[in-house]
């Protein structure tokens, strides 16, 4: 009896530790949401306005310096769109920090996730440097870190000075909608979009006003008055990944 | 001193071969201390194509280890017992397939460190996740089931009989770990066919018919190349015993099932080519007119599936042992040649997200250090072979292993909990 006692209590044992384990694991997967994008409280999302835009690029070094981004990488891409009449027309290019993620779906160890404000994030401490991200995002979003980043950032402190640590080698980097900026702002009882403190870095040094950052969730933010008075649209809309960068063009909107 | 070693030490072929291998894997090994020592930047890896030829030879060689998987079932599950000592050869073949792809893996990511964290932190909804966890358990399937061939290792058997014995003995559960392999592998196979066929950005990948292709080509690719390997071997050693007989009866198998895996991929390249859908019609113009013709009309089709067809079910070049290997080792290379053209063609066609844009391309060449450290990778892949076939009898089909015992299911019970 004795021996069998002890065979229970070890089994007991056993059970527990691996239900500990087991709810550990939970624990630890479940600090980042998965699957549907969770609708929290605010929304965010930026729209473009194409004729505003002159293709100055000073959305992309302000983006460079206050995220201390090596001058080989650009989360903000500034690329040429069609001609107006006589005007260029632009087409900057932050993250979409898409609804459907291609990337968050895809990432083997849920490096990159959705906020509940929509912000899709990567967790550079997480991450294996696989780049099926990279190779899942219809937008050319990410880049990857192939050296180490060293030396003087060229944009600072022209363009800004660093609010996030710099990425390690070997894990793919992409535009974050300033989430340090949101955050911080947010905390001091700004409003993101309308408070230069609490907006993004490429929002606020745009010198012709063309970038509009905000809350969906509230009817009055300038971003949901923009979409609601001009025609909109969004790039590779048919593939569903439901971007929360709207751009208004310059011209009558093109399906991509 | 120096001349009783010269006298003893005599230039046989094996020591040459050995010796290649080694310098091989000597500069294989130098090039992969670089990658690590100084990063994946001194690869021709770009953002544009981040997966290059370490992913292909990873795709490979899981492919080509699929004929474990395929004939273990054969074998354990459905029964053709005599086939018995050809699974054993491609349990070997598999073992090394899947350490080679973890070699290429841990080279490829950009944080080897971390690659725990695939185990740790679970993505239910990736793909890779899926394939990582598969080929981390079928690994360690693998191992369980070439227990039995490296208990044949006659230092093990004299120094430690204890083990040598208890690992024969794994043998008896060889059902139970074919089913688990069974399952396991039908799920990685297809599903890295899958991790391309989700990628709604690329429509050159996008389709579910990737799992498929990626399944059949592993099957038929896997048992091809444990046949090969079996062959070579016995014409080079003596070590290898074969049975002729049971190698041309599975080589038949693999000319139907080449049959099968023609119909799929011409099936789906042609379906593919009615209307124009932007990406995907330049991505088959890419394969099938463009820079990559070569590979896909003659490789893959032509020498990789048509012409072993001929020869494996037309008998008198089936029975042919010159003809039959040259068939098995153009089928491989075709499969090797699929998983190239896949991967790359999808990434070079660039498609905008620009409206109204037009599709561009890129351009990938391999870098030295990716071409030296994957020959490396394949040299460890040769020298474990032909380790195996001088001391551990894997291509010997005269071995008889022990009876395994048989799985009674009882289905009258009832089931108490």
């Amino acid at each position: 009896m004795a021996k069998e006692n002890i065979n229970r209590r070890e089994f007991l044992k056993l059970t527990a530790v691996g239900v500990a384990v087991a709810a550990g694991t939970r624990a630890v997967s479940s600090t980042h949401a998965s699957g549907n994008t969770p609708k929290g409280k605010h929304q965010w999302a930026m729209v473009i306005d194409q004729s505003k835009c002159t293709g100055c690029n000073y959305c992309t070094l302000a983006c460079q310096a206050h995220n201390d981004i090596s001058p080989d990488i650009q989360w903000n891409k500034v690329l040429e769109d069609g001609r107006v009449g006589d005007m260029q027309v632009y087409v900057p290019r932050p993250c979409m920090h898409c609804e459907k993620a291609p990337c968050v779906e895809v990432c083997p160890v849920k490096a990159s996730y959705y906020r509940d404000d929509g912000i899709v994030m990567m967790d550079y401490d997480r991450c294996i440097g696989c780049r099926y991200c990279q190779i899942a995002c219809p937008y050319e979003a990410r880049s990857f870190n192939w050296e180490k980043f060293t030396g003087e950032n060229p944009a600072v402190p022209e363009w800004g000075t660093p609010e996030v640590e710099r990425r390690p080698r070997g894990v793919p980097e992409k535009c974050s909608f300033c989430y340090q900026t949101i955050d911080r702002g947010l905390a001091m009882g700004k409003t993101p979009g309308v408070d230069q403190e609490a907006t993004p870095a490429c929002v606020n040094v745009c010198p012709t006003g063309a970038r509009m950052f905000g809350d969906l969730n509230d009817a009055e933010s300038n971003v949901s008055k923009a979409l609601h008075n001009n025609p909109s649209y969004r790039l590779r809309e048919s593939l569903g990944t439901g971007p929360r960068v709207y751009y208004i063009p310059a011209q009558a909107p093109k399906e991509a | 001193m120096l001349q009783k070693l010269r006298s003893k030490l005599v230039i046989t072929p094996w020591l040459i071969w050995l010796g290649v291998m080694g310098l091989i894997l000597l500069s294989g090994a130098i090039a992969g201390i670089l990658v690590f020592w100084k990063g994946l930047g001194i690869t021709n890896l770009t953002d544009r194509v981040p997966w290059g030829l370490w992913i292909t030879l990873d795709l490979s060689s899981i492919a080509l280890g699929a004929g474990a998987f395929s004939l273990c079932a054969g074998v354990y599950l459905f029964g053709l017992k005599r086939f018995e000592p050809i699974a054993r050869t491609a349990t070997f073949v598999g073992l090394i397939g899947y350490t080679m792809a973890t070699l290429a893996l841990i080279l490829d990511i950009g944080k080897p460190e971390r690659f725990w964290h695939s185990m740790v932190y679970w993505n239910t909804h990736s793909l890779l996740w899926e394939v990582t966890m598969c080929v981390i358990l079928y690994l360690t399937v693998l191992l369980f089931e070439a227990m039995p061939i490296v208990a044949n290792l006659e230092w093990l058997r004299k120094r430690f009989p204890r083990i040598a014995e208890i690992m024969s003995r794994v043998h008896h559960y060889a059902p139970i770990l074919a089913i688990v392999g069974l399952g396991l592998s039908s799920l990685h196979q297809s599903s890295l066919g899958a991790t391309y066929g989700v990628i709604k950005a690329r429509p050159f990948w996008f389709k579910p018919e990737m799992s498929v292709l990626f399944m059949f080509s592993a099957i038929v690719g896997g048992i091809s190349l444990t046949l090969f390997a079996t062959m070579l071997s016995s014409r080079l050693t003596p070590k290898a015993k074969i049975n002729d007989g049971l190698v041309e009866r599975v080589a038949q198998f693999v000319g139907y099932l080449l049959i099968g895996y023609f119909y799929f991929r011409a099936w789906d390249a042609l379906a593919t080519s009615y209307t124009y859908d932007p990406g995907r019609t330049e991505g088959l113009r890419f394969i099938t007119k463009g820079p990559f013709s070569f590979n896909f009309w003659i490789v893959e089709m032509l020498f990789g599936m048509i012409v072993p067809m001929i020869l494996l079910l037309y008998k008198p070049t089936r029975v042919n042992r010159f003809w039959r290997m040259v068939a098995l080792f153009l089928v491989a290379a075709g499969v090797v040649m699929f998983r190239w053209d896949t991967n790359i063609t999808g990434q070079l066609v660039l498609m905008p997200y620009v409206a109204g844009q037009a599709i561009t391309y890129t351009r990938y060449v391999p870098s030295l250090v990716e071409i030296l450290s994957g020959a490396a990778i394949i040299a460890y892949g040769f020298t474990a072979f032909s380790l195996g076939v001088k001391y551990l009898r894997v291509v010997d089909h005269t071995l008889v292993e022990e009876e395994h015992e048989k799985v009674h299911v009882k289905s009258t019970e009832p089931v108490t909990i």
